[in-house]
């Protein structure tokens, strides 16, 4: 195994806590409310199925293969050669993942508070030092998430406490005016770009000390990003109504609108603050899961001399892929939603099947030998 | 996030039953683990006892002599080293019994002989077990055994050098001892042995610096530590090849587990109170002879902001304390980086009054804030420096000119702005609230880079390097033990002794960070009641 290290099982919680939360809590609200309107504080909720059942079939696979990660074992799934070329689909998904995660991280810096410096000098810096966290292996990126969620959560509720003067409940009003065919519409880009991230389970679980607890940590994360997802839909359906589907960054607008005692303003910082420290840990975990994998992919014994060449690589591609923001949330929005579905509910469902029936042949060789 | 709560909370609390299971089996282990076994007829075999139960420990000395009177008879003192009076055991026991008792012309019974009229002391008593032996030599008396007599005679021989001890000059404290560890070996030893009276204290001496063959003593707690940590130490202090020690610090850069880090993995103190207080909870510590400094090992980062007195005050202060020093922690090391970052990158984030008279204050500086923030630091560093090189009497003298006369001066010759002068002396004050010197310099150290970061990419650059800085910490080990522990792996029963300290009252457990195979601290598990105010509310 090229990963020594062992996380319990709360930190895997934690990591995905904050790799999914991170960009859901600034590009969520605003896309559920394009499709859902006033009844988008449903979406998440009916979105959250899909996280329940991602974190489901990568568990029963994960059973299956108990000290394998994903790109391991979908050649023993589906045979050495076309398994090769699922796995090298998989890497170069995460690869574009992590390229418009970096663009997304550099825009939203330059556009909000560092307009004048350089978009390589934004994101470069941030990948190398997440470069350092992934050198340090899975152990590190966990400590690292148990390290900033504590602090990230007491800020996230006092930004939302500090709101509850400002709040106007007739927003929400009329409830289900068009039915929940609205809502459950709203439910599909957080259930495809968000929720479908938890798939980055399948190379955590592998490395999780505590064998029972590993469904149940997964399915409380789960349950945490919805609360938090509920959270930031409500605060900005609240606040800004209908009005929150054009806003790029609407809980960036949210925090601007507290003033207390003319002395607390500005809070829109701390929302950064929040924000770019979920994305450390959301940035560092799909590099580190993109460089385990093509190290895996290879069958090299260590991942380490991937980590510069994949945070180039990515650097790059995160100025290729997209010219401007607004492509990259229209690549979201449409072709990226049948993509990220494909790849993280479609084809590991049918893994699954698959692995499910080839178990039961083996079974039934293994008994007519017997 | 409610069910999560409630399972950690029945989780701890189903631990909580199990150790008072656990405490009442384990109660007066003295008893349990050498029984109530008597004194053996056999001299050999009670100092082969005494041997298994001190485990072999240098400080431990037993004398064999003989005693003539009639017939030849084997005996035996026992005593610790440096806890003695030796001059009162050379003249009133070993004297008499080896040359007076050749003279006495008596009939009676040896024993009673001995004690009747030859050892002249006056604190005595005579004792029947095995454990009675131990405690007596632990409490600094000596032990007389005699051959073929199945019991001892403790003679109270208490006497510690006390002159030779200084208050420590690094860590000193308000309310607690005033002992500092010695520069002598021994002497340090005996004052460990003071403080903990168990002969479960294994004491390991090695020669450390093939010529300099530098007395080392590894000293642990038997059944209480974890084996794998002193296993550890024993393999990193064996590699040891260097030709000279001369302090703490050569083997703790020796046995450390990364070189390439600001922050120290071992703890050094001068303090024997924190020594045993370390050993206690399952930790490892190393004396060096020529060293007032002793190292604790395995060390978790929380612990360089602990000091001494955090257990000895109420635990509403200590953990004041420890948050008014956890602040200090970041001013020290983020303060002058703010500054930076906020005059040169977001003056928009500075309430406009202060803004304007921090301009005003800048307006005649003809330099950026990152040369003036690099300018000041490090003439305080120069200054901090020279004080500490400097013959005692001076160093105030040129404290006051430096920072008085020459801050005011550069103030008004318009070199630096006023808030910049505020800014520095913060730093350096917050920095001395450290109680670990060898802490507080790696925060002196770090925060030049942070100061340069936040004059690259202003506050988006410090916390880049606080990332940097986190991952570093969280991949730190110190003995295989993870060095942000109990933070990252979390630990909630640790939590007890972190940035709060809870009562000792409800600390009965020792931390779980140090795998101690003894967890139980205290017996008692308390429910919180006063027992004792029921007694004096009548009146």
């Amino acid at each position: 195994m090229i990963e020594r290290g062992k996380i319990s099982a709360l930190q895997m919680a934690m990591i995905l806590h904050s790799t999914i939360a991170a960009t859901a809590l600034l590009a969520m609200p605003s896309v559920t409310m394009k499709y859902a309107h006033q009844d988008m504080w449903l979406s998440p909720i009916w979105a959250s199925l899909g996280g329940f059942l991602i974190v489901w079939i990568t568990f029963q696979l994960h059973k299956f293969y108990p000290k394998e990660s994903f790109i391991e074992y979908v050649p023993r799934i589906i045979g050495r050669f076309l398994g090769s070329i699922f796995a090298f689909l998989y890497l170069f998904f995460y690869w574009i993942i992590l390229g418009d995660i970096v663009r997304e991280y550099g825009e939203f810096l330059i556009t909000n508070f560092l307009a004048h410096t350089p978009y390589s000098v934004i994101s470069g810096s941030m990948l190398l030092v997440c470069a350092y966290a992934v050198r340090g292996g899975v152990e590190v990126i966990g400590r690292s998430a148990q390290f900033f969620v504590p602090i990230v959560m007491p800020l996230f509720l006092i930004v939302l406490l500090l709101l509850i003067p400002d709040l106007k409940p007739q927003n929400m009003l009329p409830m289900f005016e068009h039915g929940l065919k609205p809502s459950l519409i709203g439910a599909i880009p957080p259930l495809s770009a968000f929720y479908g991230e938890f798939f980055l389970i399948s190379f955590l679980y592998p490395y999780v000390s505590d064998k029972q607890n590993k469904l149940r940590w997964g399915i409380y994360s789960v349950l945490s990003v919805v609360w938090t997802m509920l959270l930031v839909s409500f605060s900005t359906l609240l606040i800004f109504g209908k009005v929150g589907a054009h806003l790029t960054y609407p809980l960036i607008g949210v925090a601007r609108y507290i003033s207390l005692a003319d002395f607390l303003e500005h809070l829109e910082s701390i929302v950064a603050a929040i924000w770019v420290l979920s994305m450390f840990i959301k940035m560092t975990m799909i590099y580190y899961a993109l460089s385990l994998g093509t190290a895996q992919w290879l069958k090299l014994t260590d991942y380490r001399p991937l980590i510069f060449p994949i945070g180039i690589l990515s650097l790059v591609l995160s100025i290729w892929t997209v010219p401007n923001l607004q492509v990259l949330s229209q690549f979201i929005n449409s072709t990226g939603t049948i993509y990220f579905l494909l790849m993280q509910y479609l084809i590991p469902l049918l893994l699954l099947i698959v692995a499910y029936f080839r178990r039961k042949q083996n079974q039934k060789k293994v008994a007519e030998q017997a | 996030m409610m069910q999560m709560g409630k399972r950690l909370f029945r989780k701890s609390f189903k631990r909580k039953q199990k150790q008072q299971e656990v405490a009442e089996h384990a109660e007066n282990k003295m008893e349990e683990r050498y029984g109530d076994e008597g004194i053996s007829s056999n001299l050999q075999e009670n100092i082969d006892f005494l041997h298994e139960a001190f485990g072999k420990a240098p400080d431990i000395i037993i004398r064999q002599f003989v005693i003539k009177h009639r017939e030849e008879r084997k005996a035996a003192i026992v005593f610790i080293d440096e806890m003695v009076d030796k001059d009162l055991i050379n003249r009133n026991i070993l004297r008499p019994l080896m040359i007076d008792s050749e003279k006495v012309t008596s009939t009676d019974d040896l024993w009673d002989l001995v004690t009747e009229r030859l050892v002249s002391a006056g604190e005595t008593k005579n004792v029947l077990k095995k454990t009675e032996i131990l405690t007596g030599v632990l409490a600094g008396d000596t032990v007389l055994l005699i051959d073929q007599y199945e019991q001892g005679y403790v003679v109270g021989t208490k006497g510690w050098a006390t002159k030779s001890i200084s208050e420590p000059r690094s860590e000193s404290v308000v309310r607690g001892s005033r002992e500092g560890l010695s520069e002598t070996i021994v002497l340090s030893l005996a004052m460990i042995r003071r403080r903990v009276k168990d002969p479960d204290l294994r004491v390991c001496t090695y020669e450390l610096g093939k010529r300099t063959k530098t007395c080392v003593n590894l000293l642990y707690m038997d059944g209480l530590i974890d084996p794998q940590i002193v296993m550890e130490v024993e393999q990193r202090l064996k590699r040891i090849q260097i030709d000279g020690v001369l302090e703490s610090g050569y083997v703790e850069e020796l046995i450390q587990d990364q070189t390439w880090t600001p922050f120290s993995q071992l703890q050094n103190t001068e303090r024997p109170d924190t020594v045993v207080a370390h050993l206690l909870e399952g930790k490892v510590a190393i004396l060096i002879d020529g060293s007032p400094h002793a190292l604790i090992a395995p060390a978790i980062f929380t612990q360089f902001y602990f000091s001494a007195e955090d257990y000895y005050e109420r635990f509403w202060i200590a953990t004041f304390l420890r948050i008014v020093r956890l602040i200090s922690f970041f001013m020290a090391l983020l303060l002058p980086a703010f500054y930076i970052a906020l005059v040169s990158f977001h003056p928009e984030m500075i309430p406009s009054h202060l803004a304007i008279s921090m301009a005003a204050g800048r307006a005649t500086v003809p330099f950026s804030a990152i040369l003036e923030a690099l300018m000041m630091e490090l003439s305080v560093e120069i200054l901090r420096e020279a004080s500490v090189r400097l013959p005692g009497p001076i160093g105030p003298t040129i404290g006051i000119v430096g920072a008085l006369v020459i801050g005011d001066a550069a103030v008004t010759a318009g070199l630096v702005s006023p808030a910049m002068v505020i800014v520095v002396g913060l730093t350096t004050i917050s920095s001395y609230a450290n109680p670990s010197y060898s802490a507080a310099i790696s925060v002196r150290l770090l925060r030049f880079p942070f100061m340069i970061a936040a004059s690259v990419l202003g506050l988006y650059g410090i916390m880049l390097l606080f990332f940097l800085l986190c991952a570093h910490l969280v991949q730190l080990r110190s003995f295989g033990v993870p060095y942000m522990a109990p933070y990252a792996p979390f630990n909630l029963t640790d939590l007890k002794d972190s940035l709060f300290r809870a009562s000792w009252k409800y600390m009965n457990m020792r931390p779980v960070t140090f795998k101690p195979q003894d967890r139980q601290r205290q017996t008692l598990v308390h429910k919180g009641k006063d027992e004792n105010s029921h007694e004096t509310s009548g009146r």
